[in-house]
């Protein structure tokens, strides 16, 4: 099988040629006869859900918090949002998991390796028992794909957890191999269809606060997953025309589809528009993950006026233009004259 | 072959050691019975029915060392089971406290200094929940077993900050309101200055605070905060420098008066012994110029807290460098930012630092 007809074709289709001739009829009727109906995810389209009124966003001190180091949403009973726990790691990002009917898509993890410092793999496999029990499912037989918005250590630094977990594929930590795991030929303008059994993810190209980045929409959900080039807090931007341009790109896709919540990373930032600086462990008053559309447009509208470095406040989210190496929003509370 | 009990590094132990002290098995040389023996009372009698008086006279420094490392976080924060309150004894009149980084990142060190007739806490600490950084307790009970080990059922407590306004170093106070037998300096810049005695000669004077035997000098030294004071003794020989000068992130907060304090601290050395220099924070790695970020709660290549006086003069030298001017400026020992973001970042690396990249956590 190529990496096209992994794409397009549904997983159990693709796996009756390797069960039907060694494995006996005993196998076939057994699956046969659990198999139950397909979740219908293309119809009553949006999917309702919710996000969390607020998240759990650290403590004053770290070495007292009791929560979890996952806290785990389900945004509607297909769809789970994972968030690392901000005392293991300030990054703290936001992880979707998008269930379908043959497969399961991880977007991202947090940044932390080892699986004794946090069980991220335990609990994937957790949500994914929880989504079969209550859907009449085999956790084995659904594949689970690990991947990742783009290419910075928060976002994948656990990868190696599912190394031996079965049925699972995951992204290469190349450019190369993001790329060529969603057989795109032509990144970033190319769009993709990812099919998890009955839901599609569509997956293109969105370089800009890092070369190798995907935005990624779930046509059940109707989120927009943008990343870190677009995420409420600090969009350090690394290279202003391909950020622009990928930009640009999101803004034509919300022109030709619908589009219910646009998602990012991280938070970064309080309710009221004050920056939570690099590296702050407990953010009280965060603002939401989601934002809307208008939003967006909001800040590509603002974008369009930005011709100098420096960084830019659209009302929603800061936009770092090329100022990563040198300067940040926070002051010395301390100066005086 | 000659026996000798001259120091010989082949024979006698190798500075390479892992200790990496200069005479890992000790120095013949220096004699078995050095004047600073006269300096402990570990050898009070068993049944005592008055106070010792304990010797703070001595040539040259004290005897006592910082023989440990200190804790360091752990890359899970939440994971954390360190003490929240590191405690090491300099010498038996000397402790340091450094609070957990996993607690609050500031990690500030806060000493504990005790005289005939007192005990001096300088700083305070990052955090007021006492469940969090139990520092009153932990003063508390060290109090109780010097007080114990030298006959004295009341110890008095001053308690000075390096800096009022300085909330990493301030927080702790409301732990110790109401304490019996304490002193708190006040914060208030005014009320501070009359408190030492400096209501007329600040910042040029030098107050004093009396440990019984042991008198502390204070130093005005604004510069870092407006209300930043210094603390000298002359027993350890050691000048507490808090947030003005220590091995991390220096936020000048006004260039004239951060010059002129380290001047200030240049001469007082001229003329009072200075062993080492010891601060507030540390955020320096052990590789020259490189440091932790803000808010880092994992820092295992830490450098060591003591700096050398020397270290003043370089500060001077290249305080006046970035006097004026927005910017920040990289050293081996310390970073100068003034002007700037505490998060400002620069392309500059000096050319005379050797360039040293260490291994990332993970």
């Amino acid at each position: 099988m190529d990496r096209r007809t992994f794409l397009t074709c549904n997983a159990v289709a693709a796996a009756i040629p390797l069960s039907g001739v060694a494995l006996t009829g005993l196998a076939d009727a057994a699956s046969a006869a659990v198999r139950p109906t397909p979740i219908d995810f293309k119809s009553n389209l949006p999917a309702t859900g919710s996000f969390p009124r607020k998240w759990i966003c650290g403590s004053l001190s770290c070495m007292d918090n009791k929560d979890p180091p996952v806290q785990v949403h389900w945004y509607d009973p297909h769809t789970a949002i994972l968030r690392q726990n901000k005392a293991y790691s300030y990054e703290a990002p936001f992880a979707p998991l998008y269930f379908g009917n043959d497969r399961v898509l991880l977007l991202d993890e947090g940044f932390v390796q080892l699986r004794n410092d946090w069980d991220l793999r335990g609990v994937v496999d957790q949500c994914i028992d929880d989504w079969c029990r209550r859907n009449g499912r085999d956790p084995a037989s659904l594949e689970l794909l690990v991947a990742f918005s783009h290419l910075h250590a928060d976002h994948y630094a656990a990868v190696n957890q599912f190394a031996d977990r079965p049925n699972t594929r995951y992204m290469g930590l190349t450019h190369e191999e993001m790329v060529g795991f969603w057989g795109m030929t032509n990144f970033p303008e190319e769009r993709v269809t990812l099919d998890l059994g009955g839901r599609d993810i569509l997956i293109w190209g969105s370089p800009g606060h890092v070369v190798s980045e995907f935005a990624y929409y779930d046509s059940y959900t109707r989120i927009l997953y943008t990343g870190d080039m677009f995420y409420r807090g600090r969009c350090y931007i690394s290279f202003w025309q391909p950020w622009f341009d990928s930009m640009k790109r999101l803004i034509d896709f919300c022109d030709t589809h619908p589009v219910a919540h646009v998602m990012g990373c991280h938070v970064e930032i309080s309710r009221d528009g004050q920056d939570y600086a690099y590296g702050m462990t407990y953010q009280p008053d965060e603002a939401p993950v989601e934002m809307t559309v208008q939003q967006l447009r909001e800040a590509f509208a603002y974008a369009q006026t930005i011709t100098e470095p420096g960084i830019y406040f659209t009302g929603t989210v800061f936009l770092c233009n090329q100022t990563r190496g040198t300067t940040t929003i926070d002051k010395n509370p301390y100066r005086y004259s | 072959m000659a026996q000798s009990s001259t120091y010989d590094r082949t024979l006698s132990g190798n500075p390479q050691s892992a200790t990496g002290r200069a005479y890992p098995n000790g120095n013949p040389d220096l004699g078995y019975n050095p004047p600073g023996v006269r300096n402990t009372d570990s050898a009070v009698p068993l049944h005592r029915n008055k106070p010792v008086i304990h010797d703070y006279a001595c040539d040259g420094p004290a005897p006592g060392n910082l023989a440990f490392r200190w804790t360091y976080g752990s890359n899970v924060a939440a994971r954390n089971r360190d003490p929240r309150v590191q405690v090491v004894q300099y010498n038996e009149d000397s402790f340091v406290l450094r609070q957990n980084v996993c607690v609050h990142w500031e990690a500030p060190f806060t000493y504990l200094l005790f005289g005939n007739e007192g005990a001096l806490l300088i700083d305070s600490g990052a955090t007021a929940q006492p469940h969090h950084y139990p520092l009153r307790e932990t003063v508390d009970a060290i109090i109780a077993r010097w007080g114990k080990a030298r006959g004295r059922s009341r110890v008095s407590l001053t308690i000075a900050l390096t800096s009022g306004e300085d909330a990493a170093q301030n927080q702790g106070l409301v732990q110790f309101v109401g304490r019996p037998d304490t002193t708190i300096v006040p914060k208030p810049l005014d009320v501070m200055k009359r408190f030492y005695g400096l209501g007329s000669s600040w910042p040029s004077g030098t107050g004093r605070i009396d440990l019984g035997d042991r008198v502390i000098a204070v130093i005005p030294t604004p510069g870092t905060h407006k209300d930043g004071v210094s603390f000298y003794d002359p027993y350890c020989d050691v000048l507490f420098t808090g947030d003005l000068l220590f091995p991390g992130k220096i936020n000048i907060g006004n260039d004239r008066d951060f010059i002129a304090s380290l001047e200030r601290l240049k001469a007082f050395a001229v003329s009072w012994p200075v062993k080492w220099i010891l601060g507030g924070h540390i955020e320096m790695m052990f590789v020259p110029g490189k440091y932790y970020p803000r808010f880092a709660t994992y820092k295992p290549y830490e450098r060591v807290l003591e700096m050398v006086p020397a270290l003043i003069d370089e500060a001077i030298q290249y305080a006046r460098e970035v006097k004026g001017k927005d910017m920040m400026l990289i050293r081996p020992d310390f970073v100068l930012f003034n002007g700037v973001s505490p998060d400002q970042r620069t392309q500059v690396w000096p050319a005379d630092v050797p360039n040293i990249n260490p291994p990332r956590p993970f």
